[in-house]
């Protein structure tokens, strides 16, 4: 007797009374701290685990914080939409929430534009040549969004497709700043995205330093942007590093 | 010298792994007729079982389960809404199965799984009408606001046994569910109290304290494949794919017969079939129930 067809009835989520919470920092602050207490330039741990989904061909799970995403990949299988022939494989992603995802339910389906975005920051570093004819299936589920989402599922999506198998020229890893104020954070998480007055997001592989995806929202000057820029590159090192040993122990442990 | 049989001549020659996907279900039996199953189980035992609680933060309860590989992760969020008049001191409970394509090579986005709503269905049959949740205690204000609890449950890896795993997960979200507290403002509207306002606060809270469900009768299901005179149970998705007839049964906590399903199939089962399928069933009740408290009894020590 859920939901009766025809009167399903409208519900809100209740919300704290105080309407507006103070904000996390303040016009001209300098100091103030960030809300997990992290400093500025300083990621989340993150946690990387592959073969989560067992039916899939590769899979990763990671894990930022409160950010939980899950990407699966299928193939290289044979493409289903009728396509022109072509030499070269082909790279279908997709991105989709979990409907808890979000605070408040239901919002997750706001990033269609995730799904081109993966395909973009992905398709630089997948020899495509590898597979001609046929498609290989990236799909990605966000489980709990807690900020700096589509960095994590790209860096999660690189690590499904070693875990797959398929032949790349680097990992890819993805890292965000956003600009709040004077200040520049690193890796931000939902309430500090909600505040941003820019965003800068860089994916690249790290050990080719070479760039492939860049995207810049919001009001920046130049030093920030320059300053910004080392920062996420710095950051992609080490995060690249932190995916190959999860490679790595993946690749031990099943030797064993 | 004679001709040597087609069949056993193959069997012996073609590797195992070709045969089984040649012959699966020549495959099969030859395994069935050793009362064993190719992962090793004898034919009653269910999969590994596990449910790890609170697996979801931004939800109000959310439970992660595996039964072998099949994973399911069930969340519950709290709304507030308005009761309608035929029942105005009833909250309501929506709940929705969902097949993402990560969890399945034959799910592609924009095409969803036949299984899905077949699925959703089935939990919502199960869930509403084994009498778990009581509607009444879902009740904010009378006539005025109640609780929606939507349950979502996502498959994140899909290896047989569908119905089972995400019953079970959204047993176990209802049982680590905590009802946010909460009052009611000016404006009619419900709103949040957090912690530290709490007992300072002008504005009674509408639920005294943080709430949990009582949950009653909670409904364990376990599916099996009816195959000759084999009864196979907890079926990962090659053995669904290449057996066909499935009989899922559903008991609550105190061995009661909630809900039977035997949708269609080649095989037509005897009651005294559906009867061993009910006393496999019970055994795995009570695995399952203490499965369930186990988790729960760790989710407290944290």
């Amino acid at each position: 007797m859920a939901a009766k067809p025809g009167s399903a009835p409208t519900t809100y989520s209740p919300s704290l009374t105080q309407k507006t919470r103070p904000p996390i920092f303040k016009g001209n602050d300098l100091d103030w701290v960030r809300p997990d207490g992290r400093g500025f330039h300083q990621c989340r741990p993150a946690f990387f685990r592959t073969g989560a989904v067992n039916s899939a061909s590769g899979s990763a799970y990671a894990e930022f914080g409160n950010t939980k995403v899950i990407v699966s990949v299928f193939g290289p299988r044979e493409s289903k939409k009728a396509m022109m022939y072509s030499d070269i494989g082909r790279l279908n992603c997709n991105v989709s929430y979990t409907t808890f995802a979000t605070p408040v339910r239901g919002q997750g389906s706001d990033h269609k534009e995730f799904s081109s975005m993966l395909h973009k920051a992905l398709e630089g570093a997948i020899m495509l040549e590898t597979f001609p004819k046929t498609t290989v299936d990236v799909f990605a589920l966000v489980l709990e969004s807690g900020g700096s989402d589509l960095p994590v599922v790209i860096s999660c999506a690189s690590l499904a497709l070693a875990d797959a198998g398929i032949m790349m020229y680097d990992l890819v890893a993805a890292v965000s700043v956003s600009c709040l104020g004077k200040n520049l954070v690193i890796d931000p998480i939902l309430e500090e995205e909600s505040y941003q007055d820019g965003s800068l997001m860089l994916t690249c592989m790290p050990s080719r330093y070479e760039v492939t995806q860049l995207i810049f929202t919001g009001e920046w000057s130049t030093p920030d942007i320059n300053e910004a820029m080392q920062l996420c590159l710095d950051a992609c090192g080490k995060l690249g590093k932190v995916m190959r040993s999860c490679l790595k122990e993946a690749t031990s442990a099943s030797q064993e | 010298m004679g001709l040597p049989n087609a069949s056993g001549d193959l069997s012996t020659e073609v590797e195992v792994d070709a045969f089984r996907r040649l012959f699966p279900l020549r495959f099969y039996e030859k395994h069935l007729s050793e009362s064993i199953r190719p992962d090793a189980r004898p034919l009653g035992r269910a999969r590994d079982t596990t449910i790890a609680l609170g697996a979801v933060a931004s939800a109000n309860g959310s439970a992660l389960a595996k039964i072998g590989s099949t994973t399911m992760l069930a969340a519950i969020k709290m709304e507030v809404m308005t009761p309608s008049t035929e029942t105005p001191d009833e909250g309501c409970v929506a709940i929705d199965f969902h097949m993402p394509p990560i969890c399945s090579p034959i799910v592609r986005p924009g095409r969803p799984a036949e299984a899905a709503p077949v699925v959703s269905k089935q939990l919502s049959d199960t869930i509403l009408s084994s009498g778990m949740i009581s509607l009444k205690e879902l009740c904010l204000v009378s006539g005025k606001a109640a609780w929606m609890a939507y349950l979502d449950i996502y498959c994140l890896d899909a290896d047989g046994a569908l119905f089972d795993t995400a019953l079970l997960s959204a047993v176990a979200a209802f049982s680590h569910l905590e009802i946010p507290v909460v009052s009611l403002n000016d404006d009619g509207k419900i709103v949040l109290l957090s912690e530290e306002q709490e007992g300072m606060s002008e504005r009674e809270p509408v639920n005294k304290e943080k709430r949990k469900l009582t949950l009653c009768s909670i409904p364990f299901s376990l599916t099996c494949i009816l195959h000759k005179n084999y009864i196979l149970a907890d079926p990962t998705a090659e053995e669904e794919s290449i057996m066909e007839t499935l009989v899922t049964i559903v008991l609550d906590s105190s061995s009661q017969l909630v809900s039977l399903y035997k949708p269609g199939g080649p095989v037509l089962a005897y009651t005294s079939a559906i009867q061993d399928c009910i006393a496999i069933t019970r055994q795995r009740v009570k695995e399952l129930q203490k499965i369930l408290e186990e988790a729960i009894s760790v989710m407290e020590v944290d």
